[in-house]
């Protein structure tokens, strides 16, 4: 109530001149009220977006262009010998934009009968609870949880098991494949939900539409269930490679600091050798790198969905 | 299961990281090659119901301590708040280039730094640490140390940093896993690439990874010399795919046997062999480094008459025998030593013979900043 | 190989969920051509008898038969019926054409791009959605959608086409359009319609044969006129069209008039003649409903009752008030001793 009172005294100061209609007045101060609300509802977030993420982001995009100090860190400079020097971290670039798609792929294929099961077979009064165990290993450190991982995939874990079936001198710790296997079990609670969410949603109906149109179970899978739990799979996927992406401490733990990966490569130049330019440059690239992977990404996601549906989730 | 007599228990193994939980895993360990130094644990020993009686007249506020984890006596960190009234905040990092980027980056509030010997001209260049008043702290005796520990913390005659304690950068064998006998930096990467291929491990840590090869090449710990170091980028490059892992963390290795042999420090050393006979440790025939810790008090440190009240308590010899006793690494002050219980002093792998130690070398400011050490770091961890 | 005239053929059908007896006992014979609809309130084991044609549940015990085949136990999508979902169910994430043409792709051998393409032309334009196959199903009216489901269904030529309540999400202007376009479609194609509704008039309208069902059981099966005019019993009386009913001495029974079937007068004497009964009534109520006036009387012996005039006898007799002393009378013919279940 209290906020018509300024538009009511400004719709009688304008009458009094005698100008334009008192309708259009009043939807012209409330539109502009409006608009001063939605500005103030915005600021916290836009503040944030400013100070947390374009300023930071400039200051790497400034530092990539300076020069190293002899003891380390920056000088102001304009050069693109930073950019000239990136591919001496192709390597890890190459490992990153392998494995990291690859790890992505693996656990949504972990994920979506996982999600599928929670969401379609599981009865609604033990689905919250499994939920919930999905997501546990979320409660204890991610150090701790890697260490136990280096024991089971250790020379007398996994591999000593495998012996004992014949097949011996199988080496899995400090490999690419304990970091994928990392990958799966570590990323899969953020994989989940965004699946199990599309899946739930799902109408049922439309599954025994399918059937009764003569689809088999499995086409009915293939050509419902799959594309219209794609958005969730997208967004999951978005999450999971983009910090797999910039992971560098499962690489450290299960790739044994053999399996260097773009993160390595950048706490080493910042923590290490502080060179911060050429650090910062390998960030750039980095973000750059992920910006064109998940636009390109996030447009096949779109023409193979329902455009409507993959903007909400 | 069968018994692995060189396999610790999962118990065993948990309780370990609950110790690297509460930081007090040894030093460079983990926090370094995991850059979560930058990010840590803040100790704070800041306890409301400790503060007495001000024996030092004048002193407030906090002070600011920042070293390594695992690498003093809280019981020693406690009495300095009783007799001053002044609570200690312990900042604790995985590595001297972290700690050196982060003073670089700006304003820490730091008081009392713990450099390591190669570190501190580069911190002296830098305008970031202070000469050391040393008629502050009475009690450090500068006749009292081992001269050779004496070089890197003096400065053109200037006094900037004085010795903690000192350590060596050796290798360690696990004599139940393998009867090869590597006596050398040569042995050493030999026997990686030959005998014990998959079951080595070196340090994620280019100062001891590329001096201890430098060394098995019969090339100075610190060669920054091109020809000299792409020689070394060879023989890394070669050894990678026999390596079991590039780690500054080999403790978990090295006990559950994967690894039978590591590159190792004397802190992690002594700890192996405390609970593991088995454990050897040597120093390279051929060299290798020797180091040496250091107290030194930040340039304008907010808490500059608390940082020299804390160096007069903490080197005070019967208090700094309790820090030894602590935290175990050897000391170069004469007076402590003298305090030290026996099987401290008579432990070869912290106090090793005099003829091994004349081989090694100290790090070299050099390699810190070196930007060619760096990369070739980098291209070996990546290929 | 077991011939019969039916294209759907239900033999002693019971379905339980738990302790819930959905579908009891029940026999039914669907025709070939015909259009039947299983009418009922909710809950009558209707939608449950629909979804066991189908196939998306089996019987707990009896057997289905399509086309003189025993399809007990056989899987939805082996079985030649179609499906008209009550909220439509197409698929949001295909187009239009994609959602008609869908049965065909699922045919094996599958068949030729321009013969689907040519299937989907005709199915849309026999539904009057000419062009709008690239269109997505939310872009859609809840009619055009109705129309899609139905495009989507009948492009297979299915023994029956299936429709679950089809018309209840629509409002009432179009439902009526639809249940007559509903009708057309049925003769221009030639298919099996079998609808299920609890609404009644929807169900008397369009039907060739309705079944009406009354929790788990069948109640009665015949044609609209059949179940007006003769009713089985009170609940089929009640449920299809307007009706009074008078209680008889033992409660076993009730007598039945429709209101239509009263005839009203300002008094008794003018009454036509004929009648057997002529009663003397007080006028509680009239509402107007256009073509006819409804109108509850009371009289001394029976109570009250609920009488129809039509449009026509207002123009000869004139309108009522209410708190008229008028007359009410019928012929013995409009009597229907029922009963009382």
């Amino acid at each position: 109530m209290a906020g018509l009172v300024p538009a009511i005294l400004f719709t009688r100061g304008k009458k009094m001149r005698g100008s334009r209609p008192r309708m259009m007045k009043l939807s012209m101060t409330s539109s502009l009220r409006s608009k001063l609300v939605t500005a103030l509802l915005l600021a916290p977030a836009g503040l944030f977006f400013v100070f947390l993420l374009l300023v930071p982001l400039a200051v790497v995009l400034l530092f990539s262009f300076g020069e190293r100090a002899p003891a380390g860190g920056y000088v102001p400079a304009f050069t693109l010998q930073n950019y000239m020097d990136l591919p001496a971290r192709g390597k890890a670039f190459f490992n990153t934009l392998t494995l990291a798609p690859l790890g992505t792929l693996l656990t949504a294929l972990f994920a979506f009968p996982m999600a599928y099961f929670l969401a379609v077979r599981t009865s609604p009064k033990w689905r919250i609870a499994l939920l919930i165990l999905v997501m546990a290993p979320f409660w204890t450190s991610q150090l701790l949880r890697y260490y136990a991982w280096m024991i089971i995939l250790g020379n007398k874990g996994l591999p000593s098991w495998l012996a004992m079936v014949g097949l011996t001198d199988v080496r899995i710790i400090n490999t690419p494949w304990a970091v994928l296997i990392g990958a799966v079990y570590g990323y899969l609670p953020l994989m989940v939900p965004p699946i199990y969410v599309s899946l739930e949603k799902l109408d049922k109906r439309l599954l025994e539409a399918s059937a009764d149109l003569g689809a088999t179970p499995t086409r009915t899978f293939l050509q419902v269930t799959l594309p219209l739990a794609l958005p969730g799979v997208a967004t999951g996927s978005m999450l999971v490679f983009i910090l797999l992406m910039g992971d560098y401490i499962l690489p450290q733990f299960l790739g044994g600091g053999k399996v260097f990966f773009i993160g390595n490569a950048l706490v080493d130049l910042f923590l290490q050798s502080r060179n911060w330019p050429f650090g910062a440059a390998v960030s750039v690239a980095l973000v750059a790198i992920m910006f064109v992977t998940i636009y390109f990404y996030m447009r096949f996601v779109l023409s193979k969905s329902d455009t409507r549906r993959a903007a909400l989730v | 299961m069968t018994k692995h007599p060189d396999h610790i228990s999962a118990e065993k193994f948990l309780a370990e990281l609950r110790r690297f939980q509460k930081g007090s895993v040894t030093r460079r360990h983990f926090l370094g090659v995991t850059g979560l130094g930058l990010a840590t644990a803040v100790l704070s020993t800041a306890m409301p119901g400790l503060r007495p009686r001000k024996a030092y007249a004048g002193l407030s506020g906090t002070l600011n301590v920042t070293t390594w984890p695992n690498y003093f006596s809280q019981e020693n960190y406690d009495d300095f708040t009783k007799k001053t009234g002044v609570p200690i905040n312990v900042n604790v990092f995985g590595s001297n280039e972290e700690m050196l980027a982060k003073l670089q980056a700006g304003s820490t509030g730091w008081d009392v730094l713990v450099p390591t010997n190669y570190t501190i001209s580069t911190y002296k260049g830098l305008d970031l640490i202070e000469p050391l008043d040393l008629k502050l702290f009475p009690s450090y005796d500068p006749a009292q140390q081992d001269p050779r520990f004496l070089g890197p913390g003096t400065i053109d005659g200037v006094t900037y940093a004085v010795p903690k304690d000192w350590g060596t950068t050796g290798f360690i064998v696990n004599t139940k896993s393998t009867t090869e006998n590597p006596v050398s930096w040569k042995d050493f990467f030999a026997a990686t690439q030959g005998p014990l291929s998959g079951k080595v491990t070196v340090h994620d840590y280019q100062l001891t990874t590329i001096g201890s090869a430098a060394k098995s090449l019969g090339y100075s710990f610190n060669t920054v010399d091109p020809k000299e170091l792409a020689e070394v980028e060879k023989l890394l490059i070669a050894t990678k795919p026999h390596l079991f892992g590039i780690t500054s963390d080999y403790q978990p290795a090295m006990r559950n046997g994967d690894a039978a042999m590591a590159m190792c420090w004397t802190n992690d050393a002594a700890q192996l062999h405390r609970d593991l006979p088995e454990m050897s440790y040597r120093l390279g025939k051929d060299g290798g480094e020797i180091w040496v810790d250091h107290y030194a008090v930040i340039k304008g440190a907010p808490n500059r008459d608390a940082a020299y009240a804390f160096l007069d308590f903490i080197l005070t010899p019967e208090i700094n025998a309790k820090e030894i006793e602590a935290h175990g690494t050897p000391t170069p002050d004469a007076r402590v030593i003298k305090l030290l219980p026996k099987d401290i002093l008579e432990n070869p792998i912290l106090y090793p013979a005099a003829d091994q130690l004349s081989v090694l070398e100290y790090g070299a400011a050099e390699t810190l900043t070196n930007p060619a050490r760096a990369e070739l770091m980098a291209r070996f961890k990546s290929a | 190989m077991n011939h019969s005239p039916s294209v759907i053929e239900f033999r002693k059908v019971t379905k339980r969920f738990g302790d819930v007896v959905a579908v009891a006992d029940n026999d039914l014979a669907v025709k070939a051509g015909e259009f039947l609809s299983i009418l009922g309130p909710s809950g009558c084991g209707k939608t449950t008898s629909l979804r066991m044609m189908a196939g998306f549940e089996q019987p707990s015990s009896g057997e289905v038969f399509i086309r003189g085949e025993n399809v007990t136990g056989v899987p939805a999508y082996r079985r030649p019926v179609n499906m008209v979902f009550q909220h439509y169910a197409l698929f949001p994430h295909l187009s239009v054409a994609d959602n008609v043409s869908y049965g065909l792709r699922q045919r094996n051998p599958k068949p030729a791009r321009a013969e689907i393409d040519r299937a989907v032309d005709e199915a849309l334009a026999m539904v009057r959605l000419e062009g709008y196959g690239k269109r997505r199903s939310y872009e859609l009216s809840g009619g055009q959608q109705q129309r899609v489901a139905l495009a989507r269904a009948l492009i297979n030529r299915p023994a029956v086409l299936l429709l679950d309540e089809p018309l209840a999400a629509l409002d009432r202007k179009l439902r009526r359009d639809m249940q007559i376009e509903l009708q057309n479609l049925q003769r221009d194609v030639g298919i099996t319609f079998l609808l299920v509704t609890h609404d009644q008039e929807e169900a008397l309208s369009m039907s060739d044969r309705v079944c009406v069902m009354r929790e788990g059981r069948i109640v009665q099966t015949g044609s609209p006129r059949e179940l007006y005019d003769q009713p089985v019993n009170r609940y089929v009386a009640d449920f299809v069209g307007k009706t009074n009913f008078f209680s008889g001495p033992t409660g076993a029974e009730v007598l039945s008039i429709r209101p239509e079937q009263i005839e009203i007068a300002a008094n008794v004497n003018a009454l036509p003649e004929g009648l057997m009964a002529r009663l003397p009534v007080k006028v509680l109520n009239r509402i107007f409903l256009g073509e006819h006036t409804e109108y509850v009387v009371a009289s001394d012996k029976l109570g009250e009752f609920m009488v129809m005039a039509p449009r026509k006898s207002e123009r000869e007799a004139g309108v009522y008030d209410i708190g008229d002393m008028i007359a009410a009378g019928w012929r013995a013919e409009a009597e229907r001793i029922l009963p009382n279940t």
